[in-house]
């Protein structure tokens, strides 16, 4: 069967190939015109030489005064690859409706289609394994989860390095310092910092969402009662935490709070969901998975022998149990879409919850706590306050045609760069937060993350921005181990935590287990 | 009924007792008839199983170039793994109950149906709809009947004091999603139960009525013995697809809670999809295989059984 | 005796109501949250009085929706595959049933058995059988994937009907001289056509429920309604309006056809139910 289809697809690429370079003969000759009519700029580049005489400025709508400008050698003929086809598998996620909606600036620019399929992530995985396995691609352009596809997958990316440092393409506007350096290693790099596998895309991060109103209205009866000021802060611990869902409970059976119908909620479905909320404590208590090191910024192949029978993860899994005793009862029903419409319905008075989802509650026709929500980052314990990143780059499959690599290159560089994040971030489809620096030092993007400013409500997400901005500090961030066999190890973990919720073994049993079990998968 | 499709009906169960002749010559034209069928199930079920049967002797997982011989490692694994064994037995519950409520249910509403003089029309045809909702969507939707927060089913239950979370909760999961499935799948029985209802022949039940007998007792022995086969055809139907099919699984609980709805299919789609590890995948899915065959060929050898 | 009878009667109606309401009331809530504001929705007590607003459908079929295309899709390719299965199926199945095959018994058990492939352990062959055939992502393939289910099921329909059909007509014709073929087509197809209604029927409603095949073998601009469903789930939210609209609109077209051949159907099925 190999042998038939060969030939064929061997002459059908060269009669596409021909074609291309036919229609790409025909479009560079009249490309002057078409480029040069959009950007201004571009036309007075090579005359007047204000920029670096060696760059030109691509032709995409949308810079803005403060971001760094995507920029290619000169005479760099942005329509080279005109007629190319790009697939771009990407989880349905606000930024990839986002990109999707405003998709014709790249487009016209440079010719090239770009079609955008959303799936959620446990099918992107699928098919992105599949497609790789056949060697196929289906898929050009790959949202590359750094857990569930880049640990398993980053030999079948092309190393990004290679389009960066060749001369003859543009190059990743800002350079690569322009992105939030953990994210870059989180989602980027996979076993060693010398292969750039993707480039940062989106940046959700669990903070801890709590409902003002309430908090400010019993303020004083809480101090009170506990003698402390009970505002979500750096410095609340998950025992006062705990100790608050408590009160509010009792305050709520009691008549007294009417706002909410439960002090806590939590992400503790059967699900990733519940590996997630479980990770922000355990990095609380000075825990973590695994005994390797750099597992959550480069990874490794191999991670080492478990650490979830050491004291430290075992207090952690006991708090984690507290908690939940006291957390609304829906918790066991929900993943992180779970608790956060339920935080929208008003049931709950605080929540550790990814950040984007401020979007929801800030959109009146969907929630009831529109103006009622702040944000703070998650509380810690006796080590400190880990807040967990759930951010993913995007890449490209090692298998597309040399052409379409570089096709796919241009997308990649349009797509992260800091115009493109600051529209994703303006679009009405309320997209993710952006994962360049250049952008949060914009003026109006810095108004934003104040409550009640005209640019707050443009760009709800910036709401959250301040609390997140502290989370991403590395001393707050927590990055969850970057290994092979993660999905293997991440199912073992919600599911045997699932059934420490559900009594059926005590927190040490559950941490010796979950050690035993990953340490069989991982071969330690 | 119009008294003509009666008729018609039982001249064509009266030929049916003639069984055909079969003649060598006529085989030359019956191949070319099924070569097509054959061809394309070759291509789209042979070419699958057999690579299945490799797969599972491989260490194959999908980041792998090349997978690698690993003899009966996987097999070795997957029967030693508590989860497979655990997965089976939640798979046997869900199995069972499932496919004797439906047909419990089934039937009975078939013979309410049968009965019934008027609307019988309108009452089959609302009381298919259910078959039509496809199990994504009905997973979306009992969802959101069951929400804790804002589910209709879940309020009601409050209102009778009952507040439990119930795909939250390990004793009330499974039981959601055997009811799901029977939501979805009961209409299936109760169509093809009632189309052999009403093809029987009115003359043995006539005879009954004379003699005396009962209504139960006429159910008893004279409509369910005749349809038999119908039952066991849909039973056949449902079997095949019970064990395969996780959508709705896969929409609400996902396995959980502690791991009670976690059986033996969403299990597979767990190994193949999540953990990429298609040679473990392709053992676990050729025991489902066998076990689905040998309940079908369970059904077959009861309806040959009627048959005779 | 009349009252004994019309007692009865009330208890079967009642029963009856009873298996109605547990069958339709996760539907008419369906149909009732659809045209709902997102508002309305989510208000408890549940609200079974509004003022209806269809403002999911623009969404979903005006500007910057696409339902309309997953739509068509999914009716292409159950059209397409229900074709393609039942007019095989057919021949196939008279095949079966008048020739006098060696190991009928095996051909038809093996028949029966393609159709319980455990199906995530089946993607990858069938994903790489068509990368190679350039099908992923196409209608084509997804067509070919769901022929994996409809075509043993056509056939073993067809079978068991053909198996019930009169020899003697067909002998009797080609007596006249007609060809086995044409003895097939004049007169076995007609007299099995409630029976290939209800196989028909049967194989639209797999295909149009499925989502196994689907989610793999479709791509974008060939995504089906149940894969759309699907995507109503995202990090950020599931869009319960929009995924109660699906529903409402999903079971429409199927509620239609099942109207128009309900007779056929129960006829269709019950072709050889009784002995």
């Amino acid at each position: 069967m190999k042998r038939k289809f060969s030939p064929l697809s061997a002459v059908s690429i060269v009669m596409v190939c021909v074609m291309l370079a036919l229609s790409a003969c025909s479009s560079s000759s009249n490309s002057p015109g078409q480029a040069s009519a959009p950007s201004a700029s571009a036309a007075t580049t090579p005359a007047g030489g204000t920029a670096s005489g060696a760059t030109s400025e691509a032709p995409f709508e949308g810079w803005v005064e403060g971001l760094p400008k995507i920029e290619a050698p000169a005479g760099f003929n942005w329509r080279q690859f005109e007629g190319t086809k790009l697939n771009f598998i990407s989880e349905n996620t606000p930024p990839s409706s986002a990109l999707a909606a405003n998709i014709r600036i790249f487009e016209d620019a440079t010719g090239i289609e770009v079609n955008i399929e959303q799936s959620n992530l446990d099918l992107v995985a699928e098919k992105v394994g599949l497609d790789f396995n056949a060697k196929n691609a289906n898929y050009q352009i790959i949202y590359a989860d750094p857990y569930q596809i880049l640990t398993k997958h980053s030999r079948n990316l092309v190393d990004l390095n290679t389009f960066n440092n060749d001369p003859s393409l543009p190059h990743i506007p800002g350079g690569t310092e322009d992105f939030i350096e953990s994210q870059l290693q989180a989602d980027g790099y996979m076993g060693d910092t010398e292969h750039l596998y993707t480039l940062p895309y989106d940046s959700p991060t669990m903070v801890l969402a709590y409902r003002k109103d309430v908090f400010d209205k019993y303020k004083d009866q809480f101090m009170k009662e506990k003698g402390y000021d009970w505002t979500p802060s750096a410095n609340l611990t998950w025992e006062q935490y705990y100790e608050i869902a408590s009160w509010i409970n009792e305050k709520v059976k009691a008549g007294v709070i009417t706002e909410v119908k439960y002090g806590s909620g939590h992400e503790a479905k059967q699900h990733d969901a519940l590996q997630c909320d479980f990770s922000n404590v355990l990095g609380a208590y000075g825990a973590d998975y695994f005994e390797g090191e750099n597992l959550g910024s480069v990874g490794a192949a191999k991670p080492g022998k478990s650490l979830l029978t050491s004291p430290e993860a075992i207090e952690a899994a006991k708090m984690y149990k507290k908690l939940l005793e006291v957390a609304a009862p829906g918790s066991t029903t929900w993943d992180w879409t779970g608790v956060a419409e339920a935080f929208a319905a008003g049931e709950l008075a605080m929540a550790p919850i990814f950040h984007e989802n401020n979007a929801m509650f800030e959109d009146e026709t969907k929630s009831k706590v529109a103006g009622k929500v702040a944000w703070s980052v998650l509380p810690k314990g006796p080590k400190r306050s880990a807040n967990l990143f759930g951010g993913t780059g995007i890449g490209i499959s090692k298998y597309a045609s040399e052409k379409e690599q570089k096709a796919a290159w241009l997308f990649l560089v349009w797509a992260t760069s800091p115009q493109a994040q600051y529209m994703i971030l303006k679009s009405k489809e309320a997209g993710s937060t952006p994962t360049r620096h250049s952008v949060y030092n914009l003026p109006d993007v810095q108004k934003g993350m104040e409550p009640g400013t005209e640019e707050s409500k443009a760009m709800p997400n910036l709401l959250p921005m301040k609390a997140v901005l502290e989370a991403w500090k590395l001393e707050n961030v927590y990055m969850r181990p970057k290994v092979p066999q993660w999905p293997q190890v991440d199912t073992i973990i919600y599911t045997e935590l699932s059934k420490m919720l559900f009594n059926k073994q005590s927190p040490e049993d559950t941490m010796k287990t979950i050690a035993k079990k990953s340490d069989e998968i991982t071969g330690a | 009924m119009p008294q003509w499709t009666r008729t018609i009906d039982r001249a064509s169960a009266a030929a049916a007792a003639v069984r055909p002749h079969k003649r060598a010559k006529w085989n030359r034209t019956e191949f070319w008839m099924l070569l097509p069928s054959m061809i394309v199930l070759a291509l789209i079920s042979i070419f699958p199983f057999f690579f299945m049967i490799y797969a599972s002797l491989m260490d194959y997982s999908l980041s792998l170039d090349e997978p690698v011989f690993a003899g009966l490692d996987n097999w070795r694994r997957i029967l030693t793994s508590e989860t497979f064994w655990h997965s089976w037995g939640r798979t046997a519950v869900f199995g069972v109950s499932g496919l004797v409520l439906q047909l419990a249910v089934g039937v009975l509403v078939a013979l309410l149906m049968y009965y019934i003089p008027k609307g019988r029309n309108l009452i089959l045809t609302l009381w298919m709809l259910p078959l039509f909702v496809a199990p994504v969507v009905a997973g979306l939707l009992w969802k959101y009947l069951l929400d804790p927060t804002y589910g209709l089913y879940d309020w009601v239950l409050k209102q009778f004091g009952l507040n439990t979370q119930i795909l939250g909760d390990v004793s009330t999961a499974m039981p959601a999603i055997i009811l799901m499935d029977i939501w979805e799948w009961t209409p299936l029985i109760t169509l093809i139960v009632l189309a052999g209802l009403q093809s029987v022949p009115t003359e043995p039940l006539e005879a009954a009525e004379v003699d005396g007998a009962s209504g139960l007792q006429k159910i008893r022995y004279i409509l369910l013995p005749m349809v038999r086969r119908m039952i066991v055809v849909s039973l056949l139907i449902r079997s095949m697809d019970i064990l395969r099919y996780v959508d709705t699984i896969t929409i609400t609980t996902e396995g959980g809670p502690a791991d009670s709805t976690k059986t033996i299919g969403y299990y597979l789609m767990q190994v193949a999809f999540r953990f990429q590890d298609m040679g473990t995948a392709a053992a676990l899915g050729l025991t489902m295989l066998v076990v689905t065959i040998i309940m079908g060929n369970f059904f077959v050898k009861i309806m040959k059984k009627g048959e005779d | 005796m009349a009252l004994k009878r019309k007692t009865l009667y009330t208890a079967l109606y009642i029963l009856m109501l009873a298996a109605m309401v547990w069958a339709l009331m996760p539907i008419v809530w369906m149909v009732l949250s659809s045209v709902k504001t997102q508002v309305n929705m989510f208000s408890m007590p549940p609200k079974f009085f509004f003022t209806p607003t269809f403002i999911t459908y623009r969404e979903m079929f005006g500007e910057g929706g696409n339902f309309g295309e997953f739509l068509s899709n999914s009716v292409i390719v159950s059209l397409a595959t229900t074709v393609l299965s039942v007019v095989l199926g057919l021949m196939g199945g008279f095949a079966l049933a008048r020739g006098n095959f060696k190991r009928e018994n095996n051909i038809s058990s093996w028949i029966i058995s393609t159709r319980m492939a455990p199906i995530p352990a089946v993607i990858l062959p069938l994903y790489l059988m068509f990368a190679k055939a350039g099908l992923i992502g196409t209608t084509v393939g997804l067509i070919f994937a769901y022929t994996t289910f409809n075509l043993p099921f056509a056939l073993w329909m067809m079978a068991t009907f053909f198996k019930d059909v009169p020899v003697d007509l067909e002998e009797a014709a080609m007596i006249d001289g007609c060809s086995k073929f044409e003895a097939f087509r004049r007169i076995a197809v007609p007299t099995a056509a409630p029976g290939i209604v209800a196989t028909a029927i049967l194989c639209l409603m797999f295909s149009w429920n499925d989502f196994a095949f689907a989610s793999v073998f479709s791509g974008r601009g060939t995504q089906t309604v149940p894969v759309a469903a699907s995507l109503l789930i995202s990090q950020h939210g599931i869009q319960w309006g929009q995924a109660m609209a699906t529903g409402t609109i999903i079971i429409m077209p199927m509620v239609i056809c099942g109207l128009a051949v309900r007779k056929y159907l129960v006829r269709g099925l019950s072709m050889g139910a009784v002995k």
